[in-house]
């Protein structure tokens, strides 16, 4: 039973998700693009939660004192505003070779190979420098800000706010080495600062800084004024020293600096050489929590689990060419070019060689398909037997296979139907509309009813014929819209094979992140189950696996007529892999427990990654023979529950699927998902067009 | 359900062009060829059905006293309904034209929105009359009628809402000529707002900002994006008084979505836009 407490947890993190959800589609309706958020505690170095071009990371609270004038709804929609508008304002579009209005040119008149990305040849620029990578990123999240106050007024009063409760993390000035002091100035400039305290011998280059980046609040400044101004900047910032600190500093307001700018103090041509080496920000610098940490993102790398740090010298080395191992390496392609390199640096994961936890090898020393006339009975209420399709004799073995109903083990605490939902939780408003629209809609026109909303016209006229000819007329005269039942039971059938314990390849999305194909199956059912609750179709949960013909077990997660609460998702976190898939039992329990739910539309999905198996399952016709006998008997299952009115559909993420359920299954009752990572989504464009035809 | 438009008691429909749409529709005019309109709900096609009418028959003499008949389909809408039917009456039955049939007695535009609504039973009937033949065939009177010279159909859909599970059979559109229709561009549909709901510039042109938006999430599924017709009425509600926020509650985030997590990714984007 749930614990008030754990009650609550759930509570929490189901308001969490929601937040999460909403974020993602704000920040979708302002840049267009999908992300997901991930928090981040306290103590993860910068690096860590540098988002990627599909991933947001964010404090898992939001930076509140005493001195804020901020709520936390607040400081969340400032953050993710300030995201999205880098991606709305062209950021990550850079073109070296594009003219921009407010700076006379410095960067190189040849910008390299055009072949190769812009993003990708940025940091070349700066000679491949950390620090380069970081001013421009500085310069940008001011050109971002500016830009985002004029086309988001209503956002100007709590930016400002979260934007003084930045400076007011910022450390002082005058504990820094020059170099780190007039970073430190230009970071203040452009958190909206009006002072900074800095050493007399400093008001010179931050005096050039200011008058450098103050034009990138011009309306029509571009990432790539950001560019030239990061390029002016680090030439002054190259010049200063990296070590001692000066004892006496001074108030210095920058609206009293002069800051006309002069490009002829400027050499821009030997800044890649003067720069190579430079370190960034990461030591001394103190992040500024609402905006993004500037990670491989910014020369445009994918990856996500490696520092700008060691991810630059594998830029380097690649010069201008592309990033990536080689065109030949189609797999390196379409995973994105940076993620060989990256990688590579990580020493990377190689998907081949995820574990196979379980592999499905019958006992040595026994044959269990040796005793195959007992028959089997039932001992207990929650035993069911059931007949199992000999293709080879052409006839059904009587009372042949047992199904053992169980509740499925409850794993307390476990959210991941809620982590699911915020990872697809995009999906379901639309596929919510889609299901509405397939549906009947709602109102059914009832003719020559006694009541209703209209006349009904061809029953008025005879009534009134009826009328003047003397017959006793019929009072039913009216048309009569009544609302339809929603009439749609749905079962879904998991496979919990021992093989649904295969690790998937990582996801660059979610760094760090370990996912089974059990886990996608759940995440799949979640994301359906949440729709199927808005538009109101009932629908069951349920597990199989087994170990052996007397031992087929069915975990019930959820029933089908049963009521959608937090323990159900307990459950479905519960399940775990567990031996074989034996699938026609299953089916054929399913079939007759849908005989009992008066549904006018039936319809039962199957989501396994394989082919049948079991350890006494077709094996006494010979290894060869075995496909052909658990094949035919899944789809005789898959027959007889069509003849009991339910629709099954056989949806497998085994990329072999079609070879052996295209003989035996019907055309159109199965499915086969070429990457295992499409599933929840397929399954939720399956279903809609499933309810679409039935 | 059918709406007439009487050329004497009717100005000038506003309707700013987005692309070509007024030429194409006076050619396909001229050579009576059928015309199909797509686009979003709340985009302008029955505006621009009601423009163009003006344009060729509203200042023409000889044309139809009602030059354009308007039907908004729906799926209990029969053949009967559209071609005509013998009512009961003192002197026996009568046969009363329906509105199609009407269009094509008199020559007026014919248009049926949201056609693919209509079962598609109805919509067979219209076979006939969008070809060479233009003839409409009337089976309870056992006759045909030739189409007036002057007569149009014009048909409207929103293939985006409609595609799941309705579409016009090829054999019925092929017959069109399909102009497509899209939300205008940010500088036209303020001026839109701004004729529409006498709202000044500026927030007319914040209200056309929001929907580009919010359209992206149209884009995405989440929601059907807002038409410019949606944000007319915010404009006309803000020009009455009611704060900018407040309008987009009521007019905007109630009407886009029931779900409170879409609710509020909207709530956001509003108050991002109008300051309290």
């Amino acid at each position: 039973m749930t614990t008030l407490r754990e009650t609550a947890e759930l509570e929490v993190a189901a308001a969490e998700d929601r937040t999460r959800h909403s974020l993602a589609l704000y920040y979708r309706a302002l840049c267009g693009e999908v992300c997901s958020l991930i928090p981040y505690d306290d103590g993860s170095s910068p690096w860590e939660h540098a988002d990627t071009e599909t991933t947001v990371w964010l404090p898992r609270e939001a930076p509140l004192d005493d001195h804020a004038e901020f709520d936390a709804q607040e400081w969340y929609q400032v953050a993710m505003t300030h995201r999205a508008m880098h991606r709305a304002l062209g950021t990550f579009d850079i073109d070296l070779a594009r003219d921009e209005p407010l700076f006379a040119r410095m960067r190189p008149t040849d910008p390299g190979d055009p072949d190769v990305p812009s993003l990708r040849r940025l940091a070349g620029l700066f000679g491949h420098s950390v620090l380069g990578v970081h001013v421009f990123a500085t310069c940008e999240d001011l050109r971002i800000d500016a830009a985002t106050d004029r086309l988001l007024p209503g956002l100007v009063k709590p930016a400002r706010a979260v934007h003084h409760g930045a400076l007011h993390e910022r450390p002082q000035p005058a504990t820094l080495f020059p170099r780190a002091a007039a970073v430190e100035a230009l970071v203040r400039y452009s958190l909206g600062g009006s002072i900074v305290w800095a050493a007399s011998v400093m008001h010179e280059p931050i005096a050039r800084i200011v008058s450098v980046v103050q034009h990138l609040r011009d309306p029509r400044a571009t990432v790539e004024s950001s560019l030239e101004a990061a390029l002016r900047v680090c030439d002054i910032l190259i010049g200063l020293p990296t070590e001692g600190a000066h004892r006496s500093t001074h108030q210095l307001r920058f609206a009293d600096l002069d800051t006309t700018l002069d490009d002829s103090r400027f050499d821009i041509a030997t800044l890649p050489d003067r720069m190579a080496g430079a370190e960034g920000f990461a030591g001394w610098y103190h992040p500024v929590a609402y905006r993004d940490w500037p990670g491989p993102r910014y020369v445009g790398a994918p990856a996500a689990d490696v520092s700008l740090e060691a991810f630059l010298p594998q830029v380097a080395q690649a010069g201008t060419a592309p990033v990536h191992v080689g065109k030949d390496d189609e797999d390196a392609d379409a995973q994105g070019p940076g993620r060989a390199v990256a990688e590579a640096v990580s020493g990377g994961a190689d998907p081949a060689a995820a574990p196979n936890l379980r592999p499905l090898v019958p006992v040595v020393g026994h044959e269990p398909w040796a005793d195959l006339d007992t028959p089997m009975t039932s001992r207990a209420p929650n035993e069911f037997v059931y007949p199992e399709w000999d293709t080879y004799t052409g006839g059904y073995r009587a009372d042949f296979t047992r199904v053992r109903v169980l509740g499925a083990p409850i794993k307390r605490a476990d959210h991941s139907h809620y982590r699911a939902l915020a990872r697809y939780g995009h999906l379901v408003g639309r596929l919510v509309r889609e299901l509405e629209r397939v549906r009947p809609d709602g109102r059914t026109v009832s003719r020559r009813s006694a009541h209703g909303d209209d006349l009904d016209l061809d029953a008025c006229i005879e009534a009134t014929i009826d009328l003047r000819t003397g017959v006793e007329p019929c009072d039913r005269v009216f048309t009569d819209l009544r609302r339809r039942r929603r009439d749609v039971a749905v079962v879904f059938l998991l496979d919990l094979s021992g093989s649904t314990a295969v690790v998937l390849p990582p996801d660059p999305e979610t760094p760090g992140t370990v996912r089974s194909i059990l886990d996608l199956q759940r995440d799949a059912v979640s994301l359906l189950a949440r729709a199927l609750d808005r538009v109101g179709d009932d629908y069951g949960i349920y597990g199989f696996s087994g170990s052996g013909r007397d031992d087929v077990r069915l975990s019930v997660v959820k029933d089908v007529e049963e009521r959608a609460t937090p323990a159900v998702w307990h459950r479905l976190g519960g399940l775990v892999p567990d031996h074989t898939t034996r699938m026609a039992p299953a089916i054929r329990h399913l079939t007759r427990r849908l005989r009992d739910v008066e549904a006018a539309t039936k319809i039962m999905f199957v989501i396994s990654d394989g082919r049948p198996y079991d350890i006494d399952y077709g094996q006494q016709y010979g290894e060869m023979a075995m496909l052909g006998y658990t094949i035919d008997d899944t789809a005789r299952a898959l027959g007889e529950a069509r003849e009991a009115g339910v629709h099954p559909y056989l949806v497998t993420v085994d990329p072999d699927g079609a070879d052996y359920l295209g003989t035996a299954c019907e055309p159109g009752s199965y499915r086969v998902i070429a990457e295992t990572a499409d599933l929840p989504e397929a399954l939720a464009a399956l279903y809609t067009s499933v309810r679409g035809t039935v | 359900m059918t709406q007439t438009v009487t050329p004497s008691t009717v100005d000038a429909p506003f309707y700013l062009p987005v692309r070509d749409e007024v030429e194409l529709f006076e050619a396909a005019y001229e050579q009576r060829i059928p015309v199909l309109l797509k686009g979003p709900t709340g985009c302008g096609k029955t505006r621009f059905v009601e423009h163009m009418v003006w344009r060729l028959l509203g200042r023409r003499s000889g044309a139809p006293e009602q030059p354009l008949i308007t039907v908004s389909c729906h799926d209990d809408l029969t053949s009967a309904d559209l071609v005509g039917r013998y009512l009961l009456s003192s002197e026996g039955t009568t046969w009363l034209d329906g509105p199609l049939t009407q269009a094509v007695r008199t020559g007026a535009i014919c248009y049926l929105d949201e056609v693919v609504e209509a079962r598609k039973d109805t919509t067979v009937i219209l076979h006939a009359l969008t070809d060479h033949r233009r003839i409409l065939p009337v089976e309870r009177l056992g006759t045909t009628i030739e189409a007036h010279p002057d007569f149009l159909l014009v048909v409207s859909y929103n293939p985006g809402y409609q595609a799941t599970a309705k579409d016009l059979k090829p054999s019925t559109r092929q017959r069109f000529m399909a102009i497509e229709f899209t939300y205008p561009e940010r500088d036209l549909e303020t001026r839109i707002i701004t004729h529409e709901a006498h709202v000044d510039e500026t927030t007319a042109r914040d209200l056309a900002f929001l929907g580009e938006q919010l359209r992206r999430l149209d884009e995405a599924g989440v929601i059907e994006g807002p038409s410019t017709r949606l944000l007319v009425h915010v404009g006309g509600l803000i020009t009455r008084g009611i704060a900018p926020r407040r309008a987009c509650d009521v007019g905007l985030v109630q009407a886009l979505s029931d779900d409170p997590d879409v609710q509020e990714a909207v709530t956001q984007v509003v108050e991002a836009v109008f300051p309290a």
